[in-house]
């Protein structure tokens, strides 16, 4: 009985630092993602103020701050621009389609760390 | 007789030919190592960045692949003359490129750029693209897929517009081998497993991907 109690402890104690670190490692690839690729446009702190937006840039790159406007947009919207690109949704080309570079599970903490950065929910739908 | 002397001559000329070519690569590789360029670049393929991360932690480009991306004298040249690609340094997206890539002699550019010529990859099949004007491929680079929002090129007039992020592509039709730019549209995680520019293959069809090589291998 205690042999079984030992192991079950044990059991506990692994699963919860793989949890806690499994669940740090995704927060932080999801930040790591936006950085890498979304940050060049939309900038390192989401105000849609990259490097490539200089004043040739024809459109305005989203500010995923401004909350007011992110309120407005569905997560299954954003995630149909960033992997089928501005086209498919009647915005801008300047937002390329992703959806053969970043893969289905990062667009999901792509889509949450937008959501951070917003402080906020979107519509539903 | 005089058969023999003419064979054992050609013989003689071929050995020196060769010997001397060896010689290059291989002054080449030490001044590579001795210049320090390996802190910088590594030359051993195929591609190591197995993560996002391992790309960061990279302070320049991977050269393992250099003898296919390249064209030899632009090479030699730039080694000499190394002016700014990229208006931001690597891998960074808010420091501007100090432009201090160290600058090598004449002789030991032209011994770098033989030894780097030499590091080639089958993936880059030669002949298949010739530089060519492409209204499809200029349409999908100025607007069905604008790379402007991330390169910079020069219009016919000289005028330079573009983002930063990406590599220039102004004088690209000098600097990079175009089958090389077709060979990297078509299967870019061959070359960069993590990179920022988008994957277009399997989005474009495969004629697209050689118009845009096209176009973009004709830029000025």
């Amino acid at each position: 009985m205690k042999k079984l109690i030992k192991i079950s402890l044990l059991a506990a104690v692994f699963g919860l630092a793989w949890l806690i670190n499994g669940q740090t490692a995704t927060a932080a690839g999801a930040e790591e993602t936006f950085k890498f690729y979304c940050a060049q446009c939309h900038g390192l702190e989401g105000k849609g103020k990259g490097p490539n937006v200089t004043k040739d840039f024809p459109v305005t790159p989203r500010d995923f701050t401004n909350a007011k406007e992110m309120s407005k947009l569905s997560d299954n919207y954003i995630r149909g621009i960033i992997m089928d690109g501005g086209p498919s949704q009647s915005k801008s080309p300047l937002m390329p389609p992703w959806s053969k570079t970043i893969l289905d599970v990062d667009v999901n903490g792509l889509i949450k760390h937008l959501r951070g950065l917003c402080k906020c929910k979107g519509k539903a739908g | 007789m005089r058969f023999i002397l003419t064979t054992f001559a050609a013989i003689g000329l071929l050995g020196f030919v060769v010997g001397t070519v060896h010689a290059d690569a291989g002054a080449g590789k030490a001044a590579f190592a001795a210049k320090k360029c390996t802190g910088c670049h590594y030359t051993d393929g195929p591609a190591k960045e197995r993560n996002i991360a391992d790309q960061l932690a990279k302070k320049g480009p991977e050269l393992w692949y250099a003898g296919s991306k390249f064209q030899a004298a632009w090479l030699k040249g730039w080694l000499q003359d190394p002016k700014p690609i990229r208006h931001l340094a690597y891998n960074s997206l808010t420091k501007k490129n100090a432009g201090d890539h160290p600058k090598l002699s004449a002789g030991d550019a032209a011994n770098v750029a033989d030894f780097l010529m030499r590091k080639t990859t089958s993936e880059v099949k030669a002949g298949v693209i010739k530089p060519k004007k492409s209204l499809k491929g200029k349409k999908i680079f100025t607007k069905k897929m604008p790379c402007t929002g991330c390169h910079q090129s020069a219009s016919k007039k000289g005028k330079v517009t573009g983002g930063f992020s990406g590599p220039t592509l102004v004088g690209v039709g000098k600097r990079l081998n175009p089958d090389w730019i077709y060979a990297y549209l078509k299967n870019p995680t061959h070359f960069k497993p993590f990179k920022a520019m988008p994957t277009f293959a399997g989005i474009l069809k495969d004629k697209d991907l050689k118009k845009v090589a096209k176009h973009v291998s004709n830029l000025k």
